[in-house]
């Protein structure tokens, strides 16, 4: 591995604790047979949810998101100018920048951004652009930064709600916010909002289903801006999956725009006073 | 002209204006830090978190320990290895990409603080001597860049050590394989705080304490005093105007005054952790 | 204090240059400047001072950043930027051999490297280290074995216009009394740079 210069080098060498753990934990049912899960959940049921705007002074605009114990945090800038001279383009451009913070998931991630933050970052852009009103400025730049602080699963699906809740806290004109949600599919069982343990447990399972879907839903035009599935997933439980996807949502749009209300409100507040 | 245009168009004079009746335009007077909260342990998949608000600046740290081998020098002694990372998340003017300058330089005071003010003895660290230690990667991620991130990082960095438990590691004899029990967890025994406070100097000759992202734009020199309980464990002053001892001295009085609050602060927090 | 031998006009190519020898320590410095300056460096009302600090072996970390931004802060404070604006000034400074005391020789002899270049200053500076040793004696430009057993090394940089302080950087514990007492005995030491750079421009 080639040594940073830039950063406080450590040993060259180390390892993470968790790779000596005696291998004693029983695994258990991920769903008992009366679909109740691991943390108490039913199977349709999101986490607990808590979003707040305008966290970052600096930023035009930004949010924070938890859901359960997925701890995000995303900021907006621009428009402004575009610093690398890239192609030129009368529509406005759109950046993303996603990233896992070295502390944030059980074993310790590198501080460059790797091969799956990386993906994370396209997927988010992709979901978000369709409600973006990028013609409202040409030739500018807008840059979104997402940072997530603390990863129990549903990462992806949790930054584009928050990123989009950033953009309307920016007053960066868009067609209609962007609400993440995934699902799990494990054997017969369509599983909302999974935690990480959920997310990764049956990797090596011989089930006929296992895998995941995560989409991009944009309530008000009742749209899809953007899906993305992996694993194998029988087409049946892919489209209940996407339904139930698309209910949740809905589920978790009141609380954007109360959220949403209460900022406006309190920026009034302030610029009155 | 209205009071925003002015303070955007003769940013100095509209400090000046405060200034000539000792305070500053947020309303502080010059000796006066910002509300600053701490949130200890709001991460949990990290080994030790700390989260400080120094009013809009905002600094996460969080503490990762992994095992190592040791250097054959120091057979006894585990690492810390503080990284600041000032990402573009926290204000326009930084940029993508690996750590400038203003990263690497704070990134390295970090470090200094730790191995002079010797709060964390590193033969504590120690598992077995010559063939395993702790490394320690405490990376401080600027959340909120509104100045003064310096006294955010250390106190933040002192916080999440604090909040470090270890899980005991115990050497399997046959296999001489380390074997990790994630139940039984120790904490990491602290001995000494670095407190560190910021001065910025406005005008040559007029010393505030902890400055906001404006007020370090317009400041003439910065100073930062580092104290561990009742000494004093770094003085930087890079540059800037020059200083009589004595304003000097001021600092010094104002900064122990600070640990003091720090001390507070960090004990305050931890025991409403406990309840 | 260890004694000084400086050498000027070493080098062809640069605007000023100094060979600084204290003690074992010595450190050359050159200087170009004013010059043209990179479109994003450039400061409408002042010029932009760089410095890049060269070691003798392995790739520049993080502890030389620091290094580097402590001499190019104290270089600013001294050079009258306002008198070239939009224009460069570069401090080149490449270790030879580092014996203690080695911050203060560094910053002295970006100093005169300076003042060969004859680029205007507001003020000369010098620097000045002691250390403070276990049994909490203070001891004035010690050598690379003393700091090895020092408790703590503190670093100070005066102007010759007031003696204020410019700079200071310090590692290790101490007291705010003993700090007071190494402030006093650097100050009255820096006379004696002075004094040599005094001497070194009347034998020039």
């Amino acid at each position: 591995m080639p040594t940073d210069t830039r950063r406080i080098g450590g040993p060259e060498e180390s390892f993470s604790p968790l790779a000596y753990t005696l291998t004693d934990s029983i695994k258990t049912l991920m769903v008992s047979s009366n679909g109740i899960r691991n943390d108490g959940r039913k199977c349709e049921d999101l986490r607990k949810m808590f979003i707040k705007t305008g966290v970052i002074s600096q930023a035009r605009g930004s949010a924070y998101i938890e859901q359960g114990e997925t701890k995000i945090i995303c900021s907006v800038y621009g428009p402004r100018e575009v610093v690398r001279k890239e192609e030129f383009s009368m529509k406005g451009q759109l950046t993303c920048e996603f990233k896992y913070a070295t502390f944030s998931c059980s074993y310790r991630r590198q501080h460059q951004q790797d091969s799956e933050e990386k993906d994370f970052s396209v997927q988010l852009l992709e979901a978000l652009e369709p409600a973006v009103c990028l013609h409202k400025f040409p030739k500018a730049q807008v840059n979104i930064f997402v940072e997530v602080l603390q990863n129990d699963g549903s990462a992806l699906a949790a930054s584009i709600t928050c990123a989009s809740m950033a953009l309307a806290d920016a007053g960066i004109e868009v067609y209609d916010l962007v609400i993440g949600c995934s699902m799990k599919i494990h054997e017969d069982k369509v599983l909302t909002d999974p935690t990480i343990n959920e997310e990764y447990d049956s990797q090596n399972s011989k089930q006929l289903n296992h895998g995941s879907l995560t989409i991009g839903f944009m309530p008000s035009l009742n749209q899809i801006s953007a899906i993305t599935s992996k694993g194998e997933i029988q087409i049946d439980f892919l489209k209940r999956a996407m339904t139930d996807c698309v209910e949740a949502c809905q589920k978790i749009y009141p609380a954007m725009q109360q959220s949403l209300h209460s900022s406006i409100k309190d920026k009034l507040n302030a610029s009155e006073r | 002209m209205t009071i925003f245009n002015f303070r955007t168009a003769r940013p100095v004079e509209y400090y000046r204006k405060y200034l000539e009746q000792d305070v500053r335009p947020d309303g502080r007077d010059l000796g006066e830090f910002r509300r600053t909260v701490l949130n200890i342990g709001c991460v949990t998949t990290a080994d030790g978190s700390a989260l400080v608000k120094l009013g809009n600046t905002t600094v996460m740290c969080g503490i990762k320990a992994e095992l190592c081998k040791p250097k054959t020098e120091t057979p006894k002694c585990g690492f810390i290895v503080p990284n600041v990372e000032l990402s573009p998340l926290c204000s326009p003017y930084f940029r993508s990409g690996p750590p400038g300058e203003q990263a690497q330089v704070m990134s390295q005071f970090m470090l200094e603080v730790v191995n002079h003010s010797k709060c964390v003895d590193l033969e504590s660290l120690c598992i077995t001597q010559g063939k395993l230690v702790w490394v320690l990667y405490c990376d401080l991620l600027c959340l909120d860049y509104d100045g003064n991130v310096t006294d955010a990082c250390v106190l933040a960095l002192l916080a999440a050590l604090k909040n470090v438990c270890l899980p005991t590691i115990s050497i399997n004899e046959e296999t001489e394989n380390p074997e990790t029990d994630l139940t039984k967890r120790v904490p990491l025994p602290i001995s000494s705080q670095p407190v560190s406070s910021t001065y910025a100097i406005f005008d040559d000759n007029i010393l505030f304490v902890d400055p906001t992202a404006e007020e370090e734009n317009l400041a003439t020199g910065i100073i930062t005093i580092v104290t561990t309980d009742d000494k004093l464990c770094l003085v930087h002053k890079p540059g800037g105007s020059p200083l009589r001892p004595e304003q000097l001295t001021n600092c010094f009085d104002r900064s122990f005054d600070r640990s003091k609050e720090i001390s507070r602060l960090i004990d305050e927090t931890i025991h409403s952790i406990d309840r | 204090m260890r004694e000084m031998t400086c050498e000027l006009g070493q080098l062809t190519r640069c605007d000023g240059d100094a060979c600084l020898i204290q003690g074992e320590t010595c450190v050359a410095t050159a200087v170009y400047g004013p010059t043209e300056v990179r479109m994003n460096k450039e400061i409408l009302d002042k010029a932009t001072v760089e410095v890049v600090y060269k070691s003798k072996v392995g790739l520049p970390g993080c502890a030389e950043k620091m290094f580097e931004r402590i001499i190019r802060n104290t270089c600013e404070t001294t050079i009258l930027t306002t008198a070239h604006p939009r224009s460069g000034i570069n401090i080149i400074i490449q270790e030879m051999q580092n014996s203690g005391s080695y911050l203060a020789c560094c910053i002295n002899s970006a100093c005169l490297a300076l003042l060969d270049a004859g680029v205007s200053l507001k003020f000369l500076v010098a620097a000045v280290t002691c250390l403070i040793n276990k049994e909490g004696d203070i001891i004035l430009d010690p050598n690379s074995k003393q700091e090895k057993d020092g408790k703590a090394l503190l670093t100070f940089v005066f102007n010759n216009k007031d003696f204020n302080i410019v700079t200071v950087n310090t590692k290790g514990s101490y007291s705010s009394r003993q700090f007071k007492d190494c402030t006093s005995l650097c100050k009255t030491s820096s006379k004696q740079v002075f004094e040599f750079y005094k001497n070194l421009w009347k034998s020039c």
